[in-house]
């Protein structure tokens, strides 16, 4: 029996899928479809707002002071934005390949467990070399709970939506035992790890920042440039057009498949530890906030592409620390977020259907 | 007898080019079973395609069972009691054989149980001989089964006419030979058997009378078998030996002036661009085989060119990817120069100077949503790839060279008509002196302009020394091009043709009339 697998046969991305984030056809679509999603989001939340008896355009007016009109919303916001761009930026390299992960979260999760677990009950390390051995371990795991995925669907076939997805509550009940049982903190009553204790990143001088936010915004540009100056980047590209194009003509896509989900993995190990090490100094049962899910709808919005991830992750920090804060002010639930981020994916979605039917 | 189905006048054309069809004339009738005979793009399937309602024709009229066939509709024909069994089967691989039968005609609104869909399949099966598993999936059944499962599920719409598009050839030989048998007892139970196929053999065992297509026309209406042996059916599916030429696409290396016969223009190649081809075995098979292609032994010279010819499906595409390391033999070797062909390596394989020119331009050779400059970067380039800026600087005097008109380094793939897209991936795949060049069909859609130019690069590709193989669905243009050409029948090779060929042999090859 030959091992050799026909390039056609290959499990093909989803194709549905595919032709929605492949992305824009022209300029204009680049940058109108996600800022009409978000416009069209923001108004049917108002409708939404107006039916609960608030008046939209001042709880919008809270929203934005509530992010620009304090430093601690920024500071907030900047601290929201760095999981989110971590596991946005992870997210669009698997979906410029047309591997269409959706396991960001459990690696996330596994990556935050294994770096916690590292530092509070791994060999005793001075500070620095704590928490970079952390980072390490966190970005090893989540780049191996992603190859779990990639494994299944080189040996089996198995669909990477599927097992990535399912991989998630697999981590979520690992996690669920770990601060029960696991690392739990001997100490506590609630069921948590220890503190992280010098493992924690330090703030940006000056601010109540943490360092991880610089990483995040240095992860951008450093990504891009991997994506167009490398080999690797080229080979994404080509993955993500025509995987039979890339065996024949330039390496071979079960290899460039695994090494995009074990890259989307890392960032997201990465993302998940730097939010224990920078927010929570320690695993609650309450760690799995869905950022993993909310990076999808950011990677969608940046339409892949690095700054645009950026800006995106940005973008929906923002509305989740203004809402927060306008709920104080006004009788709407700050989950209206929630609402309004699922609405700019129906917006994002429907709008690119229909700029590309109009092309046709 | 009387008529089972009568086509008239039927013209059909597809684009620009020459009619697929032009004004073919056929009759059919209850209780024969009839060869249509042809080569590759004689138009066969496109008349049985008119025929079963699956395509229109642009004029002509269609007759069955005495009534004009107004409506083009699968569904309209299929009342009709016209079936066509497609070279490709359509049936859904997740569904058992019995699903399959009842979504084809409904027995209500309801989805049958399992027993009652397999008893249908083991009833049909039974009346008719052809056995069929009828309780797992589609996609676990072997070849031969699916393609007795779409038989009987056009049987079961009770068809009086059946076409089967080149129903043997996925098939070994003695099921070829059982289902010959399952189609004259369908045949002498009333029905009219229409059978597409390019085998001569089968044409004598198992049919009455033969229509013979070449280049959308008949140029055999109808004749008893019996009247016709195997010569006279393949001269009449390649045509004559003849100086003068209708092709379309004939290539040819110096001005257009200068053609005469296929020896005189190889060897004008020959004495002008190059010298004899040295002795220097370059490309090299040893019993090397791949499923349907049988163990093969081969040299071709640094220099030379090598036709491969063929009826689709007799074993070119699997030589292909063997030349280009797609697949690894199962047996024997295949070497360039003495090293193995590197197998899924691509990288290593343009190191080792393999270039390959596919068949299916945007399937293998060229990713329709990048940019020239990225299409023409496949396989080669460095590990850090230069600014996107001067990586575009850098090809546009290659696209010049090669005269690819787009829209400069940056249009899309996607955007570039077939000759422009044919022409980027020579650019690629020839620029760098290659030793072994594997050609699959590259003139194919092309204009003759840009046709004449792909085959002139690749000839001179073979002026500097390298090999060529070049697979070719027409016989005018291997003939020009090739200094030897086999014929690939069957998973074999035949002895090797050399110039001046014989069209006649040629095409008795093909047929597989010849010992191979």
């Amino acid at each position: 029996m030959t091992v050799t697998r026909d390039p056609a046969t290959a499990p093909a991305p989803d194709g549905v899928l595919g032709r929605v984030l492949r992305g824009p056809d022209t300029r204009i679509g680049l940058v109108a479809v996600p800022v009409g999603a978000v416009l069209a989001a923001l108004v049917v939340g108002g409708v939404l707002m107006a039916v609960e008896g608030v008046a939209p355009l001042s709880a919008y007016g809270e929203v934005a002071l509530g992010v620009v009109g304090r430093t601690r919303g920024l500071i907030d916001t900047a601290v929201m934005a760095t999981p989110l761009v971590l596991l946005g930026l992870g997210i669009a390299v698997a979906y410029r390949a047309r591997v269409f992960t959706i396991g960001a979260e459990g690696q996330y999760i596994a990556g935050a467990l294994a770096g916690t677990a590292w530092v509070t009950v791994g060999p005793p390390l001075p500070g620095v070399l704590l928490l970079f051995s952390g980072l390490v371990v966190a970005v090893a795991t989540g780049a191996a709970w992603a190859g779990i995925t990639a494994w299944m669907l080189a040996r089996f076939g198995a669909s990477v939506v599927i097992t990535s997805l399912l991989l998630n509550y697999v981590a979520a009940a690992g996690l669920a035992w770990a601060v029960r049982v696991g690392i739990r903190d001997p100490g506590s009553f609630t069921p948590q790890s220890g503190p992280i204790g010098d493992a924690a990143l330090p703030d940006i001088p000056g601010t109540t920042i943490h360092l991880g936010f610089v990483l995040a915004l240095l992860a951008v540009p450093a990504l891009a440039a991997v994506l167009t100056r490398s080999r690797f980047g080229f080979r994404v590209e080509v993955l993500g057009a025509n995987p039979e194009v890339l065996a024949v003509n330039e390496a071979r896509p079960e290899r460039v498949r695994f090494a995009v989900l074990a890259l989307a993995g890392a960032f997201a190990g990465l993302a998940g530890f730097v939010e224990v090490a920078g927010v929570t100094e320690r695993m609650t049962p309450a760690f799995a906030t869905g950022y993993g899910f909310t990076a999808i709808i950011v990677a969608l919005l940046g339409r892949l592409r690095p700054l645009g991830v950026l800006v995106a992750a940005l973008l929906l920090a923002g509305l989740t620390v203004g809402f927060d804060e306008a709920e104080r002010v006004f009788v709407i639930p700050s989950t209206t977020v929630g609402v309004i981020q699922a609405l700019i994916v129906v917006f994002f979605v429907a709008g690119e259907a229909l700029s590309r039917r109009g092309r046709r | 007898m009387t008529q089972a189905a009568s086509l008239r006048g039927i013209r059909r054309s597809f684009g620009a080019g020459p009619a697929a069809l032009d004004h073919v004339d056929l009759e059919l009738r209850e209780g024969e079973v009839h060869a249509l005979l042809g080569e590759n793009g004689a138009g066969k399937t496109t008349l049985m395609r008119i025929l079963a309602g699956l395509d229109r024709p642009d004029e002509g009229t269609v007759e069955v069972a005495g009534q004009p066939a107004g409506e083009f509709s699968p569904r309209a024909l299929r009342e009709r009691g016209v079936a066509m069994v497609q070279q490709h089967f359509t049936l859904v691989p997740t569904l058992t054989a019995g699903e399959n039968l009842a979504l084809a005609r409904p027995s209500g609104r309801l989805r049958p149980g399992s027993r009652q869909a397999r008893r249908r399949v083991e009833e049909l099966a039974e009346r008719y001989g052809l056995p069929v598993r009828a309780d797992v999936p589609v996609d676990r059944l072997s070849v031969g089964e699916e393609q007795r499962l779409e038989i009987l599920r056009a049987l079961d719409a009770d068809a009086r006419l059946l076409i089967l598009d080149e129903p043997t050839a996925v098939l070994v030989d003695a099921e070829a030979e059982t289902l010959l048998r399952v189609c004259r007892s369908l045949a002498d139970d009333g029905r009219a058997i229409v059978i597409i196929t390019h085998r001569l053999s089968e044409v004598f065992a198992g049919c009455d009378r033969v229509t013979v297509l070449r280049r959308g026309a008949v140029v055999c209406a109808g004749d008893p078998v019996s009247g016709h042996d195997r010569a006279s059916l393949a001269t009449l599916m390649v045509g004559e030996n003849s100086p003068h030429r209708n092709a379309g696409p004939v290539p040819h290396s110096a001005s257009p002036t200068s053609r005469h016969g296929e020896s005189d223009v190889s060897a004008r190649r020959l004495g002008h661009l190059r010298p004899e081809p040295a002795d220097a075995v370059s490309l090299r098979l040893d019993g090397a085989g791949r499923g349907r292609l049988q163990p093969l032994d081969l040299e071709v010279r640094a220099g030379e060119v090598l036709g491969v010819a063929g009826v689709d499906g007799n074993g070119q595409f699997e030589l292909e990817e063997l030349l280009a390391g797609i697949a690894a033999p199962d047996r024997g070797s295949v070497t360039v120069d003495g090293t193995p062909v590197p197998v899924g390596a691509p990288r290593e394989r343009v190191a080792e100077g393999i270039a390959y020119v596919p068949a299916d331009r945007y399937r293998r050779a060229l990713a329709g949503p990048l940019t020239l400059a990225d299409n023409l970067e496949l396989g080669r380039g460095d590990r850090h790839r230069p600014p996107a800026a001067r990586r575009r600087a850098r090809v546009e005097p290659v696209l010049a060279e090669w005269d690819v008109r787009g829209s400069g380094p940056s249009a899309l793939a996607s955007s570039l008509s077939g000759g422009n897209a044919q022409k980027l991936v020579l650019a690629r795949e020839l620029a760098a002196g290659p030793r072994l060049v594997v050609a699959a069909q590259p003139t194919r859609g092309l204009d003759p302009e840009a046709a004449r130019m792909v085959s002139e690069r690749i000839l001179a590709a073979a002026a500097d020394g390298a090999a060529v193989v070049w697979f070719g669905a027409e016989l005018d243009e291997l003939f020009a091009v090739a200094d030897r050409l086999i014929v690939l029948v069957g998973g074999r090779a035949t002895d090797p043709f050399t110039p001046p060929y014989d069209r006649g042999a040629v095409g008795l090859a093909m047929a597989g009339g010849l010992p191979a």
